[in-house]
């Protein structure tokens, strides 16, 4: 309770500072807060562009593509790497290696392959949410207690029983908070592709609104992306602090 | 063993002269070597000798946990392969309670296996439960109860499947001395009342003597049958009686002997 008023404390004091500050400076570089909400509205309908709705749907439906994609594929990479000694050792030296690259470099051949539309974006977010969320299950899997499969092998668990009564419950805490990593990686990744090189979606829009020297609307879009993203985390949050509480 | 005439009913649990070594990076390790045993029906049987000794490796070998690579293991006259759950429950030394799971839903986790029902499975757990004390406790989780009473659920867990078979690994090593004791007798009614062959790894004498009929002392690596004791007092029993500290001086000597050598020579 007392947290949340300090924190929305600390939010009111970040915008009153912001407000402070750019009041006396020239508004085409700096918006003040209280110059966003006129923006938004004159935002949702310019018009040169297709209306905001569009593109925040289009970019929520990449977001949420390229998050499914990363889900399946970082758990199934993560269970056969972990669960299969030998093509773990082999494999896993490379995946790290491959996490230590800064993901950006490979975004020119994506947009090769996969071209200017969706495809790139869902793509890159695919590329950015999946390392996490394979790291995740590695590091849950070498957290299984050796003792409590042995309980469950000793009465009469087989190899299946064991994987979801034993491993998964006992790897939940870890693979969440690589589930929540992944996500927020995913977002990046889709935001970051529309805005390097797009026709549609919220990065495009930013990029859009940046270019003409927009920076009201800039401004805006960038507050409602934060806003967004502050929400979803949240929601991951609460559903991290969930399945820690229940997997003890 | 003897072939031909099957007896009326053959022993819970033979060793035959089991062995098994372990690869390690240094080399190969003989664990347990040639290890014969018959263990008789509702029989108390300790394990006793130095850390490293074979003692759990015995025990996971006769659970179907471990397999061996000499020698054979029957268990109620048939050659044991795996797991056999319907005739033995292990206890592992910490317990090895789900931490996702209640009290109640670590104790009812076998029966799951086995498919009962929830409402049948519940109620069998609660029975276990209660007169372990731990009535009011079914819906804690492991981290919200004392060591005691972890060790005691995972007991209840282990009588759950009501197996006649019970295999205990240092069930009582991580708890003070005080409750040690405390949970030593109360094993003894618990064993009274289920008439369970019991198979118990531990390293205290105090403990072997309180509790067994049979006592068991192994070597240092690789672990053989060095000697085995008979326990011929009543339960409950006097630690303080003449019998049981001559007894634990001639114990103490064995073990003494095995557990320098298992250091080395040098404590």
């Amino acid at each position: 309770m007392k947290v949340w008023v300090w924190r929305l404390g600390i939010a009111v004091a970040a915008l009153g500072l912001w407000e402070a500050v750019a009041a006396p400076l020239n508004p085409l570089f700096y918006v003040r807060p209280t110059a966003l909400p006129g923006a938004l509205v004159a935002m949702w309908q310019v018009p040169e562009l297709p209306p905001l709705a569009e593109h925040v749907w289009l970019t929520l439906r990449e977001i949420g593509a390229a998050y499914l994609l990363a889900v399946a594929a970082g758990l199934w990479l993560g269970f056969l790497l972990g669960l299969r000694r030998t093509v773990g050792r082999v494999y896993e030296p490379l995946l790290a290696a491959l996490y230590a690259v800064p993901s950006v470099v490979w975004y020119p051949s994506l947009m090769l392959f996969f071209g200017l539309g969706p495809a790139s974006k869902i793509a890159f977010g695919v590329l950015l949410g999946f390392f996490p969320i394979v790291v995740s299950v590695l590091a849950g899997i070498r957290q299984v207690p050796e003792t409590l499969v042995t309980v469950a092998r000793s009465m009469g668990a087989g190899p299946w029983t064991v994987f979801h009564k034993v491993m998964l419950p006992a790897m939940a805490s870890t693979m969440v908070g690589g589930l929540r990593a992944g996500l927020a990686l995913s977002v990046v990744g889709v935001l970051v592709g529309e805005i390097l090189g797009s026709r549609a979606g919220v990065g495009y829009v930013i990029n859009y609104a940046y270019g003409l020297m927009m920076t009201r609307e800039y401004a805006v879009l960038a507050v409602l992306v934060a806003a967004g993203v502050l929400a979803l985390d949240l929601a991951g949050a609460l559903a991290e602090a969930r399945v820690k509480r229940w997997a003890g | 063993m003897p072939d031909g005439v099957a007896t009326a009913a053959p022993a819970p649990i033979v060793l035959d002269a089991i062995g098994k070594r372990y690869e390690t990076t240094s080399g190969p390790v003989q664990a347990v070597d040639s290890v014969s045993l018959t263990v008789r029906r509702e029989e108390f049987v300790s394990l006793l000798g130095p850390s490293g000794c074979g003692k759990s490796t015995v025990l996971g070998m006769i659970g179907g946990l471990v397999t061996p690579d000499a020698g054979r293991i029957l268990l109620d006259g048939v050659r044991c392969a795996g797991p056999s759950p319907d005739k033995v429950a292990l206890v592992f030394q910490d317990g090895g309670l789900f931490p996702w799971r209640t009290a109640l839903d670590n104790v009812t986790f076998g029966l799951e296996l086995r498919g009962m029902p929830a409402a049948r499975r519940r109620e069998i757990a609660r029975g276990l439960l209660e007169p372990m004390g731990l009535s009011g406790f079914e819906s804690k989780y492991p981290r919200e109860l004392s060591g005691g009473m972890r060790q005691r659920v995972a007991i209840a867990r282990a009588l759950a499947l009501d197996t006649p078979i019970l295999l205990m690994d240092e069930p009582f090593g991580a708890l003070d001395e005080q409750t040690r004791l405390l949970m030593g007798e109360w094993l003894v009614g618990i064993r009274r009342r289920t008439r369970k062959t019991v198979v118990f790894v531990t390293h205290s004498l105090q403990e072997a003597i309180a509790l067994s009929d049979r006592i068991v002392v192994m070597t240092a690596r690789p672990g053989r049958v060095k000697d085995v004791m008979d326990v011929a007092l009543p339960f409950p029993r006097d630690l303080n009686a003449p019998e049981v500290t001559e007894l634990r001086a001639k114990l103490w000597e064995q073990v003494r002997e095995e557990s320098l050598k298992a250091m080395g020579g040098r404590p």
